[in-house]
């Protein structure tokens, strides 16, 4: 079995350069340009602020709610660009793919990582609003980077399970789109999870199993406030660790599939 | 499912040998591709011959049992009709497709030439489309900034670098390609039909370059030229439905090849 050279120096090189065009080309001939990577989540939250905050008068007991909808926003999107543009980008890049033998993953990887650029400035935004919010910094805070790690290997391995499948179907791009909304409104980020624990515990209970509800919650708890409903506090470690490990398991399932696949892209894309 | 529905898989194996004076050697090498057969395309219709027992693909035979060996330092022409399989050929010793069955030795690192100015993006400007079509061929930042002035001053495209690739004409995108192409070392190189670019000048330039790898470097060239074979090649090999036709000098292979439409 040969496990590929992810240090390799060539490797990292083109990684670089594929990352940076993607980056580049994401808003090219746009007037605001970089701006559109803040705008969107943003303007996602504002909409969402005026409906749930404001109007249905969600999260009236929660502090820094404001804080609190953004955070939940921000990762959303997030989670929705990485897999959504990991699965297409062999589809996306079938010009080198045919033309060039070099790792595939590469591919999804640098695709992906435009998702993580975006994430990384948006969550400057957040601090900052925390900040002015009134939320002390702690040393919780520091928690935000294995979490978010642990939300990005969960994206690359549905990228690179469906990636691999979207090659030949393309039906596939399409299915997950349609999973993403109905996902949407799994996960806790327009309601409060109290909400749904003070209708059904045992539905509470399902959806803070998903690691992304997992995942939001405890950043939320590590960055806002401990006042969060946590997969640990709701119900215990075993539950976190479930969740941890159904991130590993389709990353390593996604891993796999990807590599055993990835040796016909080039004549099946 | 049935055991007909798995591939066989053969070998390609890179090795780094200075003592072995064989650069490429392959033995037994096939390539059959799966041809979806009429409206088996989507997953719909996939589920649907799966569920009636329906294979949904043919396989086509494009190389049948292909022995070939190519030392170190030598020049060597493939020529073939279109659709002789001399292209799925070259991609199986580049890496790029698996061969089905046989193995593939390649002792040395590999540089293919599959087709000039791989990457190459339109909205970027000409400097830009330099560094990513050189992290493509394998070149670090540091290296590509070295020779960058090299490789503006042989495209002979000073004014233009900062230019979109799309406000380009189609030749001087083939002369960019083509310079950055040309500082690619390797030990073996593979070129497929890109000796036909620019105008006269430029050409004289390429076939100076052509002359000088001659004898240094181990070179595949796919190529319909016959003129390109004689005058470059130490050997050439014709493929022809899948198999080596004719295989030895330059001019026995070249009347061989002449011979296919008479």
């Amino acid at each position: 079995m040969k496990i590929p050279r992810v240090w390799d120096k060539r490797n990292l090189v083109l990684l670089k350069e594929l990352t940076k065009t993607d980056f580049k080309l994401r808003y090219q001939g746009s007037v605001l340009g970089y701006l559109w990577a803040l705008l969107r989540p943003l303007m996602m939250f504002a909409i969402l602020y005026i409906v749930f905050a404001k109007l249905l008068r969600f999260g009236g007991d929660i502090p820094h709610y404001p804080v609190y909808l953004l955070t939940g926003t921000v990762l959303w999107s997030f989670f929705t660009e990485c897999s959504q543009q990991g699965i297409q980008a062999m589809v996306g890049r079938g010009d080198l793919i045919r033309k060039i033998s070099f790792p595939k993953y590469i591919v999804t990887v640098s695709t992906t990582l435009t998702a993580v650029i975006n994430l990384l400035i948006n969550l400057v935004v957040i601090v900052i609003f925390a900040l002015i919010n009134g939320v002390t910094p702690s040393w919780t805070w520091l928690l935000v980077v294995p979490l978010v790690a642990e939300l990005y290997l969960l994206a690359l391995g549905i990228a690179f399970l469906l990636g691999s499948i979207n090659v030949k179907y393309r039906d596939i791009g399409s299915i997950w789109d349609v999973i993403i909304q109905a996902l949407f409104y799994a996960v806790p980020i327009i309601y409060p999870i109290t909400m749904v624990a003070e209708t059904s515990v045992w539905a509470a209970k399902i959806i803070l199993l998903n690691p992304i509800a997992q995942v939001v919650q405890d950043i939320r708890w590590s960055l806002i406030t401990p006042a969060t409903t946590t997969t640990i506090s709701f119900m215990n470690g075993w539950a976190e660790l479930f969740a941890i490990g159904l991130v590993f398991i389709i990353f390593v399932i996604g891993a796999l599939v990807f590599r055993k696949r990835s040796r016909f892209f080039a004549e099946e894309i | 499912m049935s055991k007909s529905n798995q591939r066989t898989i053969g070998t390609r194996v890179e090795a780094h040998d200075d003592n072995n004076e064989i650069a490429i050697s392959a033995h037994g090498l096939s390539k059959s591709f799966r041809l979806p057969t009429e409206r088996s395309w989507g997953l719909k219709q996939a589920l649907f011959n799966r569920l009636r027992g329906i294979k949904g693909y043919r396989d086509q035979q494009v190389l049948d049992n292909i022995d070939l060996e190519i030392k170190k330092g030598e020049f060597v022409g493939i020529v073939g009709r279109n659709g002789s399989g001399k292209s799925t050929l070259l991609k199986l010793l580049a890496g790029i497709y698996y061969p089905s069955a046989g193995e593939i030795i390649v002792n040395g690192s590999l540089i293919p030439f599959i087709e000039l100015g791989v990457g190459f993006n339109m909205e970027l400007s000409g400097r830009e489309n330099v560094y990513l079509n050189g992290a493509i061929l394998g070149f670090s930042n540091a290296e590509i900034d070295a020779m960058y002035d090299d490789i503006v001053k042989f495209a002979e495209l000073g004014d233009f670098m900062d230019q979109k690739l799309k406000n380009y004409s189609s030749g001087m995108q083939v002369r960019l390609a083509f310079s950055i192409a040309i500082r690619a070392k390797g030990d073996i190189l593979i070129l497929d039909e890109v000796l036909a670019v620019g105008d006269a000048e430029f050409q004289k330039k390429c076939n100076d370059y052509f002359d000088s790898l001659h004898g240094k470097q181990t070179v595949i060239l796919v190529t319909h030229s016959m003129a390109n074979v004689k005058k470059f090649c130490d050997r050439a090999i014709m493929i022809e439905k899948g198999k080596i036709a004719c295989e030895g000098s330059p001019e026995k292979v070249a009347s061989a090849y002449e011979q296919l439409w008479s």
